[in-house]
């Protein structure tokens, strides 16, 4: 018989990792040290200048989440119909004092566009994944990603490039024509784990008491039912039965974390359904998640961590009226409503007015003084379309950035690196960084 | 009739002779195929159990259900993951074709089926590699089901993100409601006003969801030309792709010109990446 100790051993020793096309590997990032060694890939290290926290993964395996000099890899669908979303984060990290860079100089994913049509592939897929781990590597700043898709999506391109050579050399050699090499960041970060990991100095700049609030959280699919393994759980958090962003930062803050029967579900975004056969989508949203969340939870608000959650349940309640459903649940990712509870401007930082649903009643409940606010981005309105200058989160990027992607930190050594080698070397920042 | 013809088809080893006489959708559920349509679900079929990912998202089955319980698109479409799976292993050609026509365009890619899998399926995985080949061989289908998505491939070949705040037009946004489709009304300016209002540089725009720097869309452009994707873009809507293919050219040609126009900034920055003219 098998005690526990011999248990682990046995799956210690079994654990020998396997490599070539179609092999699975069992942890990505050993994987990673020894192909790096081997000269095909290089690592992109989180080091003491991002300052990291450590917390556990699904399997339990430690996962380091840099909390500073970030790379912004924006997100779609949040920047265009959710701008307080990267604007709500940016504003955070400027309180919380930490760096980051956010540049013109990121493609999307494109994994939207891929699970909406399939109109892509694994070599396309995962040249764009390497193409932007590139870009950040470059620049000497460690990617943050902001979208749940685009998180499960690197986090299976990452896995396919270091179990299939195939793919692997096929991407380098794509690679090597826009005049880049192949990296792979240590971790793929998602922006809810470091508002997990931030949560300390973000409760103690709270400035509105949020302990009336009742919230029901959706989890957003593509955190964590893609390579599940490298989701962050945590066991103060439902007993680490479910992943632990966003509602750990929601409870830290005080507000109170009801439960619903379908929290599982998805929020309907389907992908190829929001765009072309919403049907769907507001019949599942509402149905599924909305009126459980009313009904079961009492919520005052629903929070996220995603951009097709946020748009699919914000956006398909209006319609909802014709049937009855009549809950105008305001809709908020974790980080809109950290920046409220932080005191940001509600319409200049958080930019609530991009919602469909109504976020004002929910304001009223926190203590903010929206009417004020309201009437003072009026004003600010009126002097843009006058011609005035906007305010920004950090100094604008120059006329030169519209069109080249100006490096702006370290560059790659012309060989591939070796073991005990320097992995960059330094050259003088030449644009203004955040 | 006896009860041995009441059986599935995939149980007596039907003739060609039999398929041929099949209805368009007979009571064993499958759609008569023309015989090109059967040699290309041949191919298909081949296709698809050679695809590399086929061994790793395919594990086994116990038909228990599980993922389809969690299924957000079986509630509202004759669709279930487990049967898709089951298509997935089974070697028929005519099954795999039925299923490409339209269930596999039900999935939400959500990817609950993958995670509630026992066996460790990945089936979100497995209904894409079958969507690919959809698209890849042109499928009717699937130029149908695609074709509401020009915008999107524009957007992303041109631009390098697929969506743009001046997509959220109300007519083809009407169930979202006047406050998500007429926000420059609601708040009395125009909407370009309201992406000035965003604190952020790259964000005040209103054709991309933010600006990605021309260097930066044209290696997009370069990868998808280099991984086939615009050879499966032809296969939906081979104009559109003619069309995009001009437009990058001409982008392509600016992007030259910009080089001279910068020149002397571009010489104090020794780090600027070239960009292949393709």
């Amino acid at each position: 018989m098998l005690d526990a100790t011999d248990l682990r051993t046995l799956v210690a020793e079994q654990r020998a990792p396997t490599q070539g096309p179609g092999k699975k590997v069992v942890d990505v990032r050993e994987e990673m040290e020894r192909l790096e060694a081997k000269g095909e890939i290089i690592v992109h290290r989180i080091r003491p200048e991002n300052r990291p926290v450590e917390v556990t993964n699904l399997l339990g395996r430690p996962k380091r989440i840099p909390t500073d000099r970030l790379w912004h890899h924006k997100s779609c669908g949040q920047c265009g119909n959710i701008p307080g979303y990267p604007s709500s984060l940016l504003w955070v990290m400027n309180e919380t004092g930490r760096s980051y860079l956010n540049e013109p100089h990121q493609t999307s994913c494109t994994a939207w566009n891929y699970h909406g049509t399939a109109t892509s592939n694994p070599v396309a897929l995962a040249a764009v994944a390497a193409r932007n781990f590139h870009r950040a590597y470059e620049t000497d700043h460690f990617p943050l990603i902001h979208c749940g898709t685009s998180f499960g999506d690197y986090k299976e391109m990452r896995k396919l490039l270091v179990e299939n050579e195939d793919v692997r050399h096929k991407v380098r050699e794509i690679l090597r024509k826009l005049g880049r090499e192949l990296v792979l960041p240590e971790e793929i970060v998602h922006y809810s784990e470091w508002v997990h990991v931030m949560a300390p100095e973000i409760v103690a700049r709270r400035v509105h008491d949020v302990s009336g609030i009742v919230a029901a959280v959706h989890e957003p699919c593509h955190y964590y039912k893609m390579v599940p393994e490298d989701a962050v759980y945590d066991r103060r958090f439902f007993g680490g039965q479910r992943p632990a962003p966003p509602s750990s930062i929601v409870m830290a803050l005080g507000a109170r974390v009801a439960d619903y029967s379908t929290w599982y579900d998805c929020c309907g975004f389907g992908f190829r359904h929001i765009l072309a056969e919403r049907e769907f989508s507001r019949s599942f949203a509402n149905l599924r998640k909305i009126r459980p969340m009313v009904e079961e939870a009492h919520a005052d608000v629903a929070i996220t961590s995603d951009t097709g959650c946020v748009t699919t349940l914000d956006k398909s309640q209006w319609i909802g009226r014709a049937h009855g459903f009549s809950y105008a649940l305001p809709i908020l990712s974790d980080i809109e409503f950290v920046a409220l509870a932080l005191g940001a401007h509600p319409y200049k930082i958080v930019q609530v007015h991009w919602h469909a649903t109504s976020v004002e009643g929910l304001m009223t409940k926190m203590g903010i003084d929206w009417p004020t606010a309201k009437v003072e981005f009026q004003e600010y309105l009126r002097t843009l379309k006058e011609g005035g200058s906007p305010d920004y989160l950090y100094p604008p990027r120059h006329e030169i950035e519209r069109y080249f992607a100006i490096n702006k930190g370290p560059v790659l050594p012309e060989e591939p690196p070796r073991p005990g080698s320097p992995a960059v070397k330094t050259l003088t920042v030449k644009e203004g960084s955040g | 009739m006896s009860a041995v013809a009441r059986l599935s088809r995939r149980t007596l080893g039907h003739t060609e002779a039999q398929e041929v006489e099949t209805p368009a959708l007979s009571l064993h559920g499958h759609r008569d195929r023309t015989p090109e349509e059967r040699e290309l679900s041949e191919t298909m079929l081949s296709e698809f159990h050679g695809d590399p990912r086929y061994e790793r998202f395919v594990l086994g089955c116990l038909n228990c259900g599980e993922c389809t319980s969690g299924c957000p698109a079986a509630r509202f479409y004759d669709f279930s993951p487990r049967e898709m799976l089951q298509v997935a292993i089974h070697a028929d050609a005519a099954t795999l074709w039925d299923a490409m026509q339209e269930k596999i365009w039900a999935c939400c890619q959500c990817y609950s089926c993958t995670m509630q899998c026992r066996f460790g399926n990945d089936i979100g995985g497995i209904i894409s590699v079958m969507r690919e080949l959809s698209v890849r061989h042109g499928l009717e289908s699937a130029r149908r089901t695609l074709a509401p998505f020009g915008r999107t491939f524009k957007l992303l070949s041109t631009v390098g993100t697929q969506l743009s705040p001046d997509m959220i037009q109300p007519e083809f946004f009407r169930d979202w409601g006047p406050t998500a489709t007429r926000i420059d009304a609601t708040w009395g300016v125009p909407l370009e006003v309201l992406r000035k209002a965003i604190p952020i540089d790259v964000l005040q725009t209103t054709r991309a969801a933010w600006e990605v720097s021309v260097q930066t869309s044209l290696e997009l452009f370069r990868i998808y030309e280099e991984t086939g994707v615009l050879d499966m873009l032809r296969g939906v809507d081979p104009d559109l792709t003619e069309m995009l293919i001009e437009l990058v050219d001409e982008r392509r040609e600016e992007f030259e010109e910009l080089k001279e126009q910068f020149r002397a900034e571009l010489a104090a920055s020794s780090a600027v990446r070239p960009v292949s003219p393709g």
